[in-house]
């Protein structure tokens, strides 16, 4: 595998798939580079069925392309034996303990009784799982479901895991638990991931990039950095007592300064970072009392809304075209 | 080599989870009681040449419950050359009767389990996130039911075949039956796919396994029945104009179709074939439809299964 193919995990290009007049996915071309990936996107707006084409569990109507090393979609199987996927449903083989579903998922990706039972064992530990392993599936919570599935999609040490929301279920401490897990893959064992979830605060935590479908086109593609950063540099200040003094000397130096009286919040359009030192020698000229000074970020759940109400974002972030989006 | 392993993973968990029910191995022994008669009828004959009384005792079975008075006079005459035709024979009978009613009840209990657990607890997520195509995996659920099958019927059959060549003579018999083994293969092959891919087909179309469970019985039972009453009052019709004697009717004279309504009858569908199997009907033209209804349930069934679990995918 060359270091070319290795940055991308998954490319794309044109893929349409139709439910009878309903068109789930319309021209979709993709590139998601490595690293944890969040895929977003409203209810129905074709996420689950990118990621059931990605394994090759639907037939698309047309579109090709390559999931790790592998040209997709005609070595499906192959790509499914190098991906973990874990199902948002709430799926387990009834009447199994939980190691043994652990098992049965390693002994289907090839490995051996042995190695399998072992490796099972190790990622029930890796998750957090202790005697209650030796428990019958249907006796788990939600959360010990989504944990399992967690485990079984890990098992076979895949490269790349698909992860349909995989904190659902789970209690603030799990769900901590899981992203650091989720985090802890990516950094310290290079694997690779793709996030589909609703909740905008896990990608903020643990994505690099995100993808943004909405009615089975991609809106959004880009890094979760870049996406943060405003159009225009930005800077948000708040002060001890009255800052319009300061206000007066940033308008008279032609900045755009935006005042919010209810949290005594200033907010600098035009300013950058690197040239926040003037902002410094204009409080002290004023005799204003700086309590935080920090620039300002985009809001996903905003750019997250502003997409699904169909508004246009600034480029690069914006998909051009056929509805392609590479970052 | 892994194309090979999958099925057999999803066929061994499901072993286990199977045999994991106490009344489920109860019953596999149970299933094995019924061995005792053709294991007596293999003594009976091996014995006869020199046991008068055994000699009776296999002639009259001979020509009562097996129906084959040809036979019974064969033995008489000739014991070494009846000695194939008894055996399978009396191997046909331990399939025909008691296994294949141990069969319909495994099936039933069992099969329709197989599928619609999965189906209701979503587990086909699990399986297919693997490299495993809806073939394999119907395969490895059909090989759970194979296995149950060949540990009540071909296992005991084939001990009793052990049974007849350790009681005979000597080993030279095993040139004179060396393909009976094989005929209990092919016999057990008839039992097991058409019944299995029907009872598969079954669970794989609801997610209430006691609606699989009902519709399995009542394919049994409403075919047995319809074959029963149809061939029963197309008899009477045909020997109306006999005027038999009072008492039994001699059904044996009626010139009269049996196979006219054999194909509505799964279980007697099934003895048509097994009976061509062990060469104890020698009418192949008859036999043919049989066949080809077997076929066709098995090549339907399969259908059926692989469309409801891609359908449940495309959700």
């Amino acid at each position: 595998m060359t270091k070319e193919r290795l940055s991308t995990i998954v490319e794309i290009e044109s893929v349409s798939k139709r439910y009878g007049a309903i068109d789930a996915l319309r021209n979709v071309s993709l590139r998601i580079p490595s690293g944890v990936t969040g895929l977003l996107g409203p209810n129905g707006s074709g996420k689950s069925t990118l990621i059931k084409s990605l394994l090759g569990l639907l037939r698309v109507q047309s579109g090709q392309g390559r999931v790790l090393d592998y040209r997709w979609p005609l070595d499906a199987r192959l790509i499914r034996d190098h991906i973990g996927y874990l199902p948002e449903d709430d799926c387990y083989v009834a009447g199994l303990l939980g190691i043994e579903s652990v098992t049965l998922m390693a002994r289907l990706s090839g490995l051996s009784g042995r190695e399998g039972l072992r490796r099972s064992h190790e990622m029930m530990d890796y998750c957090g799982f202790g005697e209650e392993r030796y428990r019958e599936v249907e006796s788990y919570s939600t959360g010990m479901r989504q944990k399992l599935k967690f485990a079984q999609a890990l098992v076979h040490d895949p490269p790349l895991l698909i992860l349909d929301e995989p904190t659902t279920g789970l209690d603030p401490d799990q769900r901590l638990a899981m992203l650091h897990r989720i985090r802890h893959l990516a950094t310290e064992h290079g694997k690779s991931v793709i996030l589909s979830t609703h909740i905008l605060p896990d990608v903020q935590t643990v994505c690099d990039h995100v993808v943004i479908l909405v009615d089975g086109t991609v809106r959004v593609t880009d890094t979760l950095e870049s996406l943060s950063r405003p159009i225009e540099p930005t800077m948000h200040l708040k002060t001890v007592g009255d800052p319009s003094e300061l206000i007066r000397l940033i308008q008279e130096a032609g900045h755009v300064v935006r005042h919010d009286a209810e949290t005594n919040a200033l907010r600098f359009e035009g300013v950058d970072p690197e040239h926040a030192g003037v902002l410094w020698q204009m409080a002290a000229s004023s005799n204003t009392a700086i309590r935080s000074f920090e620039p300002a970020v985009n809001s996903l759940e905003q750019i997250f809304m502003d997409v699904a109400a169909g508004k246009t974002l600034a480029p690069p972030s914006i998909a051009q075209g056929d509805s392609r989006a590479d970052s | 080599m892994a194309t090979l392993l999958r099925p057999w993973v999803v066929a061994r968990s499901g072993i286990s989870l199977v045999l994991r029910r106490r009344w489920l191995r109860t019953m596999l022994m149970l299933a094995w009681l019924p061995i005792v008669f053709p294991a007596f009828g293999l003594f009976a004959f091996e014995y006869s040449s020199t046991e008068p009384d055994l000699q009776r005792v296999i002639v009259r079975m001979a020509a009562g419950p097996l129906n084959q008075p040809e036979l019974a006079s064969q033995i008489i005459d000739d014991h070494d050359a009846a000695r194939h035709q008894v055996w399978s024979t009396l191997i046909l009978a331990f399939f025909r009767y008691p296994q294949l009613f141990a069969m319909v009840i495994l099936i039933g209990l069992i099969a329709p389990m197989l599928i619609s657990y999965d189906l209701r607890t979503k587990a086909y997520l699990m399986y297919f996130s693997r490299p495993l195509s809806p073939s394999q995996y119907i395969l490895g659920k059909s090989a759970v039911i194979w296995f149950l099958l060949s540990m009540i019927a071909t296992l005991p059959a084939f001990l009793l075949y052990l049974l007849g060549v350790l009681l005979s003579p000597d080993f030279s018999v095993v040139t004179q039956t060396w393909d009976i083994p094989l005929r209990i293969l092919a016999a057990s092959a008839v039992l097991m796919i058409p019944t299995t891919s029907l009872a598969v087909a079954y669970s794989s179309l609801t997610v209430e396994s006691r609606y699989a469970t009902f519709a399995w019985f009542t394919t049994w039972a409403m075919g047995f029945v319809a074959y029963q009453v149809l061939t029963s009052a197309s008899a009477v019709m045909a020997s109306g104009s006999m005027r038999p004697p009072r008492g039994r009717r001699g059904w044996e004279n009626i010139n009269f179709d049996f196979d006219r309504w054999r194909l509505l009858s799964p279980y007697h569908t099934l003895g048509k074939v097994q009976s061509w199997v062990f060469g104890l009907d020698t009418s192949a033209a008859s036999v043919f439809p049989a066949m080809l209804v077997l076929v066709a349930v098995t090549a339907i069934s399969f259908w059926v299964v692989r469309r409801r679990i891609i359908a449940r995918l495309s959700v």
